[in-house]
């Protein structure tokens, strides 16, 4: 049995798992939400006043030596417990060699302990002399080391903890000592551990360590074993960042550990005879490193006084680093295997971020970025396409398509001559559009149809109408629906650059098809993108054409389609006014009142009770409540308790004179209702209008 | 109410009663704290009160516990006992030809398919706003035969006018044994509990119903050994599926187009053809038969000039088949109208968790 709440295992193709990735370039660790802390871990201080509890603890401790898997991992759960009432001398004392004795238990039993040690830091004593808080490591040493991903990374959650509640010191003996036991030890799953933490501890560990674990690091990287390459190369972009944030511009000089070690070891990882899961985080890696050059920029921008002496060193190093980069990126597009360029393709909006600093890289990211828009899987060209307003949005310019590819590596200073030459890459990517209309993939295209408008404010109008408008017209008379249901949602975009006059005559027969579908979750989304759509085109066209749809749909076969459809009513009722429902919307719904199927009835009452919670207060008091009180006295009961719930709804809108004339009469009959569901929903809104208006008085 | 006293949920109207026992200063913190009922019957003097308090605490317990299972979480082994004594109870007063009212909405076979249930519910309603007939076949064969009946029990206890239930061949202890609900029960609880438990309740389910006395619904069919309805109300339903007889007919028996009877491949049940039903439906003044316990790939098919109909509501029955399912939706007025559905899509199903591969296995 697996830990299902783990929210590591939730997402298997992202894998951000903790104990790999270390940190989220250097952003201290979010605390896990899947267990709320019982003690808040604030190191330093006396535990808070917790009411020990004898009798408890002893179960628990009971129970830690059952035979009963579950009982032996709730109450490695509760370790707080137990530590509180034995004190901090015997905790450290009995308990913790006690939990270091079992490391062979269950996965889910470690795992649990694994996540208790991190809260029991105030737990295990402190003096003004001594934190005894690294006596937890002992135990978390041994978690880190196990066979178990899930334990290995609660085990880092709470090291990581531990760690930070300790002084510079012990942090360098007591949390680096280990990294580098762990980096070193024989069994894998320890050496993958070392991989996690380096980067987390790069940061604190003191210069002369820095070069020793960096040194680690390295040849982690080139170890024999690949699982442990993977998980190496997962975390080099960290600890690149890291890197580059502890040491500043010294770490990118011609003797830094970047440009000597660092940027090897991507390359290493990059090449063509590690497996593809070691080369699948390149593009993570390169990524990580553009924005290590942006940190090291804006740190010595904020510096004035060394500002204009470094700014030159940085802009040649970090161009003479950017060339040995870019060759890995442009690989990842023609990566054998079709996961590297997938991946590649995911990020690729994060990778043109980080680079368009560089000058001329876009020249040779752009081109790259084309191909992966038609990359031989279709999986890698939906990805990439859903990258196409993410990678347009940067401001860098580029060479029009056709007009260079040669020297697309070069990155020094343009002349002025091809400046001009120059587009934005919002304008060269708009001329792929149409080509991708007709991409085989229906996957392909509901991506393209979802992001493309996005393109319209980075082209303005002009461009728009010339390049943009005509795929957007062919996406809306897609053959699948979901392409179609994809691009009027998205429309909204199109129509602030351009106007609606040049869409809506394409647009309405669009809507009118996917709002007959044969899908009826179709339907539905068409349903909830009403209320935009007449937001967006205004009351004239709804009235000349939606209005029908709107009202159809209360009749549809599908109960959550009809369901939808009232809930639809309120979202008009509020955008077009009381007025306007009362005059379109209200007379249908009396019709629906007199149909002699109960369906049809119950989703009139639905109806009336959402379109009076958005009237002004006069008018759903004169129209819509005496509906819904008429209603009462239907033959069904599944429509009298759904006027009864109504009530409960809609009772608080109005004032006292109208709750006591109008209102208690009728709950009063359904309260006496030969049925008995009847009778409950009756009692239940009768009392919870009876806490509404007592209170008021 | 006993039952409530089992109660481990938190309920809304309970906590008003029992925080007077908490802040209450009681010298063993240790003590459990005292149930409700005890706490208020020394300060709640009308016995009407209390009535109405505890039923309404058990009820939004019981909102609460459908609420999970509709998330399709199962519910924990002393709450499926405490579901199974309250279903009991209700169940043990209903006919063998349990009445029900018109407006409601047929289904056939669910057979563990627990989304597709979900997707049923969002095709035809939600209970209780609906009123709902289910022919039986709940378990066996689907991934999910425990949440699967367990939502449709719960349902029966909260709102007991509003859904009926009738037994399939698959709601016995033999059948479970081989396809598959006491396996997911084993695995799923680690002990047979909570299959004993459910398999107690099978044999209180009803036979067979009746819709404004016009519409006659059973899960397989008719039996050689019954020509009237009070030949079934006769029968004492209470125990395991017998292997032939008239409360095995009922629930093993197909239509045929033949003349009168014939031998049933199933091994259990007969095949019975137009002339035998429309002799029962004269007999009995009836309408029509509603059954399921056949795959139609279409949802439903009528038989015998629309004498018989099969009603089918397991889409892509066994995750393979491929079929469409259906319900029928009567009116108050007994107007006809069938609702096809397919499989729920895959987003709307809880992926199962998978492992990540380890790491030695790239």
């Amino acid at each position: 049995m697996r830990c299902v709440n783990c929210p590591v295992r939730m997402n298997p193709s992202e894998m951000p798992s903790i104990a790999e990735t270390g940190t989220i370039i250097g952003s201290p660790k979010a605390t896990p939400d899947n267990y709320a802390p019982i003690i808040p871990p604030v190191p330093f201080e006396d535990p808070p006043p917790v009411v020990i509890d004898g009798e408890e603890a002893l179960r628990q401790i009971e129970h830690l030596r059952s035979d009963d898997v579950s009982l032996r991992i709730s109450a490695a759960r509760k370790l707080t417990t137990i530590s509180a009432a034995l004190g901090p001398d015997r905790t450290r004392e009995e308990l913790l060699p006690f939990l270091s004795d079992g490391v062979d238990d269950e996965d889910e039993v470690l795992e649990s302990i694994a996540a208790s040690l991190g809260e029991l830091i105030p737990f295990v004593g402190s003096t003004p002399k001594k934190n005894y808080g690294s006596s937890l490591l002992g135990p978390l040493e041994l978690l880190l080391a196990v066979e178990e991903n899930a334990v290995r990374e609660k085990a880092a959650e709470s090291a990581i903890k531990v760690a930070n509640s300790l002084g510079d010191e012990e942090y360098r003996v007591q949390f680096v000592g280990m990294i580098g036991r762990l980096a070193n030890k024989e069994w894998f799953t320890a050496r993958i551990a070392g991989c996690g933490l380096i980067p987390v501890a790069f940061g604190r560990m003191g210069a002369e360590l820095q070069s020793t674990h960096i040194q680690y690091f390295a040849n982690l990287c080139r170890d024999e074993a690949p699982m442990v390459r993977r998980i190496a190369s997962r975390n080099l972009g960290s600890l690149i960042y890291a890197v580059a944030e502890s040491m500043g511009l010294s770490s990118i000089a011609e003797n830094g550990p970047i440009s000597t070690t660092l940027l090897d070891l991507l390359e290493v990882l990059a090449g063509g005879d590690q497996p593809d899961s070691v080369r699948l985080h390149t593009t993570e890696n390169c990524v990580c490193f553009g924005n290590a050059m942006t940190l090291l920029r804006g740190k010595n921008a904020s510096d004035q006084s060394i500002m204009d002496q470094n700014e030159e060193f940085i802009t040649t190093r970090s161009t003479a680093l950017v060339k040995r980069i870019l060759p890995l990126i442009v690989a990842t597009i023609d990566d054998r295997s079709w996961r590297v360029r997938w991946t590649a393709a995911s990020k690729f909006a994060s990778v043109v971020q980080a680079f368009s600093p560089f000058k001329g890289t876009m020249d040779a990211l752009v081109p790259a970025y084309e191909k992966l828009l038609q990359d031989p899987e279709a999986e890698v060209r939906t990805s990439a396409a859903l990258n196409l307003a993410e990678v347009a949005k940067t401001d860098s310019k580029v060479y029009p398509a056709g007009l260079i590819t040669e020297d697309v590596m070069d990155c020094s200073e343009d002349d002025s001559g091809s400046q001009e030459r120059r587009v934005s890459v919002a304008e060269r990517l708009a001329q792929r559009v149409m080509a991708l209309t007709e991409d085989d993939s229906e996957n392909v295209r509901a991506a393209l149809a979802m992001v493309a408008t996005e393109l319209a404010p980075l082209l303005g109008k002009d461009v728009t109408i010339t390049h943009l408008l005509p795929p957007m017209l062919l996406l809306l008379r897609d053959s699948t629906s979901e392409v179609r249901l994809n691009i009027i949602s998205s429309l909204s975009l199109l129509t602030d650059v351009i106007g609606d006059e040049l869409l809506s005559q394409s647009l309405f027969p669009a809507i009118l098809e996917l709002a007959e579908d044969g899908k009826w979750r179709i339907r539905m989304a068409v349903i909830e993108r009403m209320p935009l759509l007449a937001k967006q085109l205004g009351k004239d066209f709804f009235n000349d054409k939606l209005l029908e749809l709107c009202v159809g749909w209360l009749g549809d076969d599908i109960s959550s389609i009809r369901e939808a459809a009232a809930k639809n009513l309120k979202e008009l009722t509020s955008l077009l006014g009381s007025e306007w429902a009362i005059q379109h919307l209200l007379p249908r719904v009396k019709a629906m009142m007199e149909n002699p199927s109960y369906l049809r009835r119950m989703n009139a009452v639905q109806g009336i009770v959402y379109m009076a919670t958005a009237m002004d207060i006069n008018n759903a008091q004169l129209e819509a409540l005496p509906i819904l009180l008429e209603m009462a006295c239907d033959t069904v009961p599944n429509v009298r308790f759904n006027v009864a719930k109504g009530l409960g709804i809609v009772g608080p809108l109005f004032n006292q004179f109208v709750y006591e004339s109008q209102i208690i009469p009728i709950l009063a009959l359904l309260k006496d209702d030969p049925d008995r569901d009847v009778r409950y929903f009756a009692s239940q809104a009768s009392d919870s209008l009876r806490n509404v208006f007592d209170r008021e008085l | 109410m006993s039952s409530s006293s089992f109660e481990d949920e938190p309920s809304v109207a309970s906590t008003s009663q029992t925080s007077d026992a908490t802040t209450t200063p009681t010298l063993h913190s240790s003590a459990p704290p005292l149930p409700a009922v005890t706490t208020s019957s020394s300060n709640v003097g009308s016995g009407d009160a209390m009535a109405a308090s505890s039923s309404s605490s058990s009820s939004s317990s019981l909102d609460s516990q459908i609420e999970r299972l509709k998330r399709c979480e199962y519910l924990k082994e002393n709450e499926v006992k405490n579901l199974c004594l309250r279903a009991r109870e209700i169940l043990v007063d209903e006919g063998n030809v349990q009445r029900v009212d018109a407006p409601v909405t047929i289904c056939g076979d669910i057979h563990g398919q627990f989304y597709d249930l979900v997707e049923l519910f969002k095709v035809g309603g939600e209970c209780p706003d609906k009123n709902y007939l289910f022919l039986g076949d709940f378990v066996d064969r689907g991934y999910y035969s425990v949440e699967t009946f367990l939502l449709l029990l719960a349902l029966k206890v909260r709102y007991p006018d509003r859904i009926t239930l009738i037994r399939g061949n698959h709601e016995s202890r033999q059948i479970t044994q081989v396809y598959g609900f006491y396996d997911e029960c084993l695995r799923k609880y680690g002990s047979v509990n909570v299959w004993r438990y459910c398999t107690e309740i099978f044999d209180y389910l009803s036979l067979s119903a009746i819709i404004e006395d016009k519409i006659f619904t059973v899960h397989g069919g008719l039996s050689p050994s019954i020509n009237t309805l009070d030949q079934i109300r006769v029968i004492d339903r209470k125990q395991e599926v017998p292997h032939d007889g008239a409360m095995c007919d009922l629930m093993w028996s197909d239509p045929e187009e033949i003349d009168g009877w014939g031998l049933s491949p199933r091994g259990a049940g007969y095949l019975f053809g137009g002339d035998v039903v429309a002799m029962f439906n004269e007999r009995n003044d009836l309408d029509l038969i509603a059954r399921a316990h056949q795959l139609v790939m279409e949802g439903y098919r009528s038989m015998f000039n629309d004498a018989l109909v099969t009603v089918w509501s397991a889409p892509n029955y066994c995750y393979r088949c491929g079929n469409v399912a259906s319900i029928l939706e009567l009116d108050e007025n007994l107007g006809k109208s069938f609702k096809i559905f397919d499989a729920a899509p895959n987003e709307a199903r809880g992926v199962p968790v998978k492992n990540p591969p380890p790491d030695y296995f790239l």
